[in-house]
């Protein structure tokens, strides 16, 4: 063993890397968006019980929850092109994570939604709330106050899935360290480095995370 | 296009090319088996160390937590990397599989060891007090009255993890392991479509992991931890 680690010649990269890191960070938080909001369109419609479309629902859950994030996005990627449908690397990602994260978050948004009890929604009839009102000031709040520390979780696990998109060719963290590695063939220093970011970056996440949701919905989220 | 596809589809599932899907089937449920059973022991040793009172433990605790804060915050792949390339550096002479399998055991132990802490910690403390009450010895105490309350909270998030985890293996292709996403690429560079070769990988993944999610949802009810007591998934 005469290895000696050289993280001096790493650090030249670590602007390099904080660019990487930014596009990590917009493609967790608009797949995140996206997600929130089919998850939440879907967790309504399973929860309303329409047979059909909650039908539709449960096997887009079940299917997407039960097969890799990296297939689902190498069909995308690589699949569609035979029919004729393109993405670039960044697009197919996007949408793969999307799609992927709609599925878990409308499991954890429709448990959310099933502990809104009907005595509350009862009330809101009776102070003459209408549908949107009571969504707005019944519904929702009591959702995000239960549901908020799982939703800081699937944010961190998709921070973390972010990483695949290095495999299909996007320049976010993982990938601009695999650029790095190819270059300088420091791999030891390079994938620590990276891995440090990594564990900051989520870290942060958590403490803002609980602090919205406390600040926001005054829901308990524990940071450690 | 479709006519296409379907003229493709008995030249893909030769015997050989099943064999080859089979197989790698294989290594992806035991690599995740292997990651949540070594997981299971090495975490349940971490979340040990991190509930333990006395003070002399406190390195080991400070340790414990370090380790789960950090390892369940890196991207698989990430750490997959370092495994692959420390082995190199160390002068360790391991083949990818068994690179891929050290890697999922350290992740998993990291995540389970939050599982079992959890449930451990669920356990309400005038049990042990009453325990403590009547004599018995700490060893007694975790093995006679808070193991047996515990575990019904644990196996059910621990075998939804295995679950969770058969997926998150398909990364493991990336360090060349033949494992169904990479017995699926081998297929696509033969010339099969890819459309085609990953929608039969994406079917065999859910053929895996449904029955077992679905079985994991049984477990849950059959063990009757109710909704309330049941510890959040790991961060």
């Amino acid at each position: 063993m005469h290895y000696v680690l050289h993280y001096g010649q790493i650090a030249p990269y670590l602007p390099y890397l904080m660019g990487g890191m930014a596009i990590s960070l917009a493609l967790s938080i608009l797949s995140f968006i996206g997600g929130m909001v089919l998850g939440l369109f879907f967790a309504v419609i399973r929860n309303e019980g329409h047979p059909v479309a909650g039908r539709l629902v449960r096997i887009y859950v079940a299917f997407f929850t039960n097969t890799p994030q990296l297939v689902q996005i190498y069909v995308i990627y690589f699949g569609l092109p035979d029919f004729g449908i393109l993405f670039s690397p960044f697009a197919a990602v996007l949408i793969g994570m999307t799609l992927n994260a709609a599925a878990y978050l409308t499991e954890i948004l429709r448990a959310g939604l099933s502990t809104v009890h009907a005595q509350e929604l009862d009330a809101a009839e009776t102070l003459g709330m209408n549908r949107l009102q009571t969504l707005r000031h019944v519904t929702l709040p009591h959702l995000f106050k239960v549901a908020m520390p799982a939703l800081t979780n699937q944010y961190i696990l998709m921070t973390l899935g972010t990483s695949m998109a290095a495999i299909f060719g996007v320049e976010e963290l993982t990938g601009r360290a695999f650029n790095i590695n190819s270059t300088t063939f420091r791999s030891i220093e390079i994938f620590t480095t990276v891995a440090a970011l990594y564990v900051v970056v989520t870290f942060i996440a958590t403490i803002l995370l609980a602090l919205v949701g406390r600040w926001a919905f005054r829901a308990r989220v524990p940071v450690l | 296009m479709l006519s296409f596809l379907i003229a493709e589809i008995p030249r893909l599932f030769t015997i050989y090319n099943v064999i080859l899907l089979l197989k790698a089937a294989l290594t992806t449920l035991s690599l995740s088996a292997v990651g949540c059973v070594v997981g299971l022991f090495c975490g349940f040793l971490l979340s040990l160390a991190r509930l333990s009172q006395r003070p002399i433990f406190w390195p080991l605790k400070a340790l414990a937590l370090l380790y789960v804060e950090i390892l369940r915050r890196v991207p698989f792949l990430i750490t997959l990397m370092i495994f692959f390339f420390g082995a190199q550096v160390l002068g360790f002479n391991a083949s990818a599989l068994v690179i891929a399998f050290i890697s999922t055991s350290v992740i998993s132990t990291a995540f389970v060891a939050e599982i079992v802490r959890a449930g451990l910690r669920a356990v309400k403390p005038s049990q042990m007090e009453a325990a403590a009450v009547m004599n018995f010895s700490a060893w007694h105490t975790f093995w006679h009255v808070r193991l047996p309350q515990a575990w019904p909270l644990i196996l059910p998030p621990v075998f939804s993890y295995f679950v969770l985890f058969i997926k998150d293996t398909a990364l493991a292709s990336q360090a060349g392991v033949l494992e169904l996403t990479q017995a699926g690429k081998i297929l696509n560079t033969k010339g099969f479509s890819a459309s085609l070769v990953y929608a039969t990988v994406l079917i065999l993944y859910f053929i895996i992991s449904y029955p077992l999610a679905r079985f994991g949802s049984y477990l849950e009810r059959r063990l009757g931890a109710s909704r309330h007591s049941r510890p959040r998934r790991a961060v």
